[in-house]
């Protein structure tokens, strides 16, 4: 039977909204600290060149001026997130890579004298031959931009399951294609920005981030501090997607800025500099070729990602082999071999993007319907034939426990009569559809676990301490909404201390989609336990059996006597009276393969549980001036169960524009190394008036593992609308796309190439 | 980006604006809306001393028709002008235009005046001054290489209004005030056609209002754009026709727009016509989508403008 909720699954108002909408939430920027000092970061003007000599004295004499720092200031650590991908120093020492690398920086009392000392600061270069194409990067003989990295390959994963060569042979029809897309910005709302504040040997930080505590753990290897000195604080956020998951350079900067002055230190990028020197999108070139039985089976998989790192490893194994597990998570693959290449290249450093990997996504769903297509079956039967169901397991090893696949496919398509439209698709005019799964969480070793705690004060309101980041999507509403649901008191009642690395333990953070299955199973793990406490005292005062407490609206009370209520308030106090308050803990960690590794054995449990989604997008293409309209976009997810479907929704219709969208407008442009539209005005993030009608579909499986069956919520949109773009395009034209995004141009292009 | 320490006043009357503006020894910079501006000079594309604020200036705002004209106040914003009954009635690609011009945010500020007077544009132009200094910087800014094209002492930077379009359309003229007097000419003849310094107007002089030949016209307004709102135009085209022709106008890809008399729309001459633009526009690369395509989009533009204009009338 299902259980009676007062609170999860409503659609409540986040409580973070007020102070967004009135201007009330403080972000990194709005901090202003006694004595604070503004720094400023010296960038290089090369893609790749040797630093001969860097003179700071005429900086150093600016009146102002409180620290100049360059690389010989810091302690030589290369920081990289795995122990084989250490390379990025974060103030050069011996070369720069990029345009825009952080070269030196200095703290001064205002940002005109730190800009004006900045400017003093001479660069000796000694410029060496650039590389930025990741297949040219690739050929022997290119320059090579690190040491130890022949070819430039930074990260190779080779996966590979089955008889690939065999079935390839034995299929029925076998297509190869080859589809690129462009590198993204985060463009989040919120530039880059720092605070540190370094006194007695502490070291205070806030800025933008997805974990606290794996950022903490970067800078306390970087600055030789232990962890307990560093103390990563909670500060509003304005928008992560990814890009704010790593360690910055900005992060070492100011802290080391601090460190100099024992003042505080805040460096506010501009947006150009947050285009062009925080975390940027992999370029992508995905080569793809798929081999299918008469029926529909696909039985052959080759896949070759070229993935273009930028100068630095970043999170390279992990963006080298996402794309091709959230494929894998849904999709049967008997036979399939992958190739992906993290490459270096003289561009600026990437990282993982909730819309990761759209060439190799889009290019294999729209491929499929291609193939459909030439087997006369639909889009819908052929991934319905070959989506996986609970119970199964990927071709990695990992066991499906819960699985929405094919109701997000069907309750998707019904929205819009797919089957009818697509097969009669007029000129120009199409529909299609994407689909793929996500785990809910990477594995992160020890890190990937969660836990809370819950005290209780004597006016029956309560604080939970979770280490539950939110960057603009929710989390510590949902976290509260789960306490609120767990403990029977209004989520009024309920304050979060969160994201801050010194009154929290660890976390795996809001990027690998862990904050609901992972963290805020914790959370209600934690209220479970204080909930037994309080249920320990009130079966006594109350004379009935434990399993018949009910708590609701602060009161707590028999089943069988509902009439009978005492205040939870007064049991709070009654437990402080016995010397035992009542505060809870809780922990979860996740069933995954501790022995996986993301190139060395790729191959294991990948994360607790998947969620799954559906994108279908109906668009008409304009043949003279090769436009894209788009006119209706239906999301469908599979988030276990909502805790919030309001803020689902959110997520899903904020998917639909960051990936669906976008799929037709934005990407980064190159000119020799330089980011040409590293601002909002040529990157074109969709306006209001780009949207399509949209619809929204929340699919219930009810996760036995996930916080009243809750998996992660809205990923799966973020990385399958562009496939159904892509489809609708081909749907409409007749033509697969070889480069995303489909902006006029390119659609024109396509447009007077053959169908097929 | 800050912008950098500049002095700042607001002028009651066009004498007052001349004034503040001799008396700066040339370095004082116009402000009417602004949203050209300010960017700018945040970027240190422009470095004045002074900024001379003519929003005062009350006799620059307003429409007024006449049976001979329309006269507009150039400080008149986009948003007035689009809501102005007058102007949707009657001139057609003149409301079209503003409607398509950034946001209506911007509307509400940027104004007629301002709008025509934007400087050219370019992809590699229009950056912070960390960044042109990092790359080099090209002729408009001084240099000697245009870094669109490699060539040397050149410039393709393109003027970007979608209002001065439609008023080229409209057979616009513009009342201009100067330390000298007041002068009258054809919008056209204060576009230069250098990219680097798009306007022929005298140091200190100010637009005051812009003329439209009165009466009732036909015309549309097309703008290809990557998003439907805030871009600058990747090209645009106005047409206008009253009984005695019509003149075509496609812009934003170089400095100067293309004007074109039309004598009959007939099918054959428009066809004619949609290839005299194709071979005329010259784009570089120096927006965010190739320039084979911005130079197909004038044959479409020209076609469909006239189709839309014959449908209309």
């Amino acid at each position: 039977m299902e259980e009676e909720l007062y609170v999860v699954g409503k659609r409540v108002p986040r409580t973070d909204s007020i102070y967004k909408v009135t201007g009330a939430a403080e972000y990194t920027a709005d901090i202003k600290l006694p004595n604070m000092l503004i720094a400023k970061v010296l960038r290089s003007p090369y893609p790749h060149a040797k630093i001969v000599n860097i003179d700071i004295s005429k900086a150093k004499r600016v009146p102002g001026v409180k620290a100049v720092i360059t690389g010989k200031d810091g302690y030589g650590v290369k920081w990289g997130v795995f122990k084989y991908t250490q390379d990025h120093m974060m103030l050069p020492i011996d070369k720069v890579r990029y345009v825009g690398e952080d070269i030196a920086a200095c703290a001064a009392i205002d940002e005109e004298t730190a800009q004006e000392a900045i400017e003093l600061i001479k660069v000796d270069y000694e410029p060496l031959e650039p590389v930025f194409d990741p297949e040219e990067a690739m050929k022997d003989g290119a320059p090579l931009i690190h040491e130890g990295y022949p070819r430039n390959i930074n990260i190779h994963v080779h996966i590979e399951v089955g008889d690939v060569d065999k079935a390839f042979k034995e299929a029925h029809y076998v297509r190869e294609d080859k589809f690129r897309a462009q590198g993204e910005a985060y463009a989040m709302l919120e530039p880059y920005a720092c605070v540190a504040y370094y006194k007695n040997g502490y070291l205070d930080l806030w800025m933008p981030n997805a974990g606290p505590h794996v950022r903490a753990k970067a800078l306390s290897n970087l600055l030789k501090i232990p962890l307990n000195r560093i103390r990563v604080r909670h500060v509003f956020i304005g928008g992560a997607f990814g890009g704010r998951s790593e360690v910055a350079p900005a992060d070492f900067i100011v802290s080391l800025l601090s460190i100099k002055t024992e003042r505080p230190v805040k460096l506010v990028m501009s947006r150009e500099e947050n285009a062009i020197s925080s975390r940027q999108v992999h370029d992508v070139v995905a080569r793809i070729k798929t081999g299918v039985k008469k029926d529909g089976t696909i039985v052959a998989r080759d896949y070759e990602v070229i993935y273009d790192g930028g100068a630095y490893s970043s999170t390279g194994p992990i963006a080298a082999s996402v794309p091709f597990y959230v494929y894998e998570e849904c999709y049967r693959m008997a036979n399939v071999r992958y190739h992906g290449y993290r490459v270096y290249t003289n561009k600026g450093i990437r990282g993982m993007y909730g819309c990761h990997g759209r060439a190799f996504l889009a290019g294999c769903e729209a491929q499929l319907d291609l193939i459909a297509k030439e087997l006369g079956l639909d889009p819908i039967e052929i991934r319905l034939k070959n989506g996986l169901r609970a119970g199964e397991e990927t071709a990695t090893g990992s066991k499906i426990i819960s699985c929405g696949l094919q109701e997000t496919i069907e309750e998707a398509t019904k929205k819009v009569d797919f089957k009818n439209k697509w097969k009669k698709a007029t000129r120009l005019k199409g529909v299609g559809m994407g689909c793929v799964a996500i785990m809910c969480g990477f594995p992160m070793g020890f890190r990937s676990g969660s836990s809370c705690s819950v005290k209780f004060n004597d006016d029956g309101q309560a604080t939970i301490i979770t280490a539950i980041v939110d960057n603009g999507q929710g989390n510590e509403s949902m976290a509260i909404q789960i306490a609120s649901e767990v403990l029977g008191i209004p989520m009024e009642d309920i304050n979060i201390i969160n994201a801050d690395t010194e009154a929290t333990s660890l976390d795996p953070g809001a990027y690998s989609q862990a904050a609901t299955f992972v963290g805020a199973n914790a959370v209600k793990r934690a209220c479970e336990d204080a909930r037994r406490q309080i249920a320990e005292i009130a079966r006594e005062k109350l004379s009935c059996e434990i399993k018949d407490i009910v708590i609701k609206e602060r009161m707590v009370f028999s089943r069988k006597n509902p009439e009978n209520k005492i205040p939870i308030s007064w049991i709070v106090r009654e437990a402080f009276l016995r010397g035992k308050p009542i505060i809870g803990v809780g922990s979860y960690f996740p069933n995954i393969d501790l022995k996986r590794e993301w190139v060395s054995k790729p191959f294991g449990q990948m994360a607790g549980s998947f969620s799954y989604g559906t994108s279908v997008a109906e668009l008409t293409v304009d043949e003279n001036t090769g436009k894209i309209k788009v006119h209706k976009f239906i999301a469908a997810h599979d988030c276990g169960r909502p805790i919030n479907p309001m803020a689902v929704e959110g997520q899903l219709e904020g998917g639909i524009m960051q990936a669906g969208i976008a799929a037709i407008m934005e990407g980064n442009i190159w000119h020799n190394g330089f980011l040409m539209n590293p601002d909002l005005l040529e990157y074109k993030i969709p306006t209001a008036k780009d949207m399509p009608d949209i619809e929204t579909v929340l699919v219930t499986t009810m996760d036995p593992e996930g916080p009243f069956g809750a998996k992660e919520g809205g990923l799966t949109i973020r990385m399958s609308a562009y496939s159904a773009i892509a489809s609708a395009f081909y749907n409409a034209t007749g033509r697969l796309f070889k480069e995303l995004p489909l902006t006029p141009d390119k659609v024109l292009e396509l447009l007077q190439t053959e169908e097929g | 980006m800050i912008l950098p320490k500049l002095d700042y006043k607001k002028a009651k009357s066009l004498e007052e604006a001349i004034e503040y503006f001799e008396k700066s020894n040339g370095e004082a910079a116009y402000f009417a809306g602004g949203t050209d501006l300010i960017p700018r000079i945040k970027l240190r594309l422009r470095t004045p001393s002074l900024v001379i604020d003519l929003k005062g200036i009350e006799e620059m705002v307003g429409i007024k028709k006449t049976d001979e004209m329309y006269v507009i106040g150039a400080n008149t914003t986009i948003f007035e002008l689009k809501n102005s009954e007058i102007i949707r009635e009657n001139l057609p690609t003149l409301y079209e235009a503003c409607a398509q011009t950034s946001c209506e945010v911007l509307q509400m500020r940027g104004t007629i005046g301002g709008n025509i007077l934007q400087d050219t544009r370019c992809l590699f132009y229009n950056k912070s001054l960390t960044w042109r200094r990092a790359k080099g910087f090209c002729y408009k800014m001084g240099g000697n290489v245009c870094h669109a094209t490699g060539g040397k002492n050149v410039c393709y930077a393109n003027y970007s209004s979608d209002l001065a379009t439609a008023l080229l359309s409209l057979g616009s003229k513009l009342v201009i005030v100067g330390k000298d007097g007041q002068r009258k000419c054809d919008f056209e003849e204060i576009l230069t056609g250098k990219p680097e310094k798009p306007f022929n107007l005298r140091q200190g002089e100010i637009v005051k209002e812009i003329i439209i030949p009165g009466g009732k016209r036909q015309g549309a307004f097309e703008k290809i754009r990557i998003r439907g709102s805030i871009d600058y135009p990747l090209i645009n085209g106005a047409f206008t026709m009253d009984s005695k022709g019509g003149k075509l106008v496609v812009g934003a890809i170089g400095s100067k727009p293309c004007v074109y008399s039309v004598e009959t729309i007939e099918e054959e001459r428009v066809k004619i016509l949609s290839e005299t633009v194709f071979n005329d526009l010259k784009p570089v690369n120096n927006t965010v989508v190739s320039p084979v395509y911005r130079k197909k989009m004038g044959k479409v533009i020209a076609i469909k403008l006239i189709e839309k204009t014959k449908k209309g009338a």
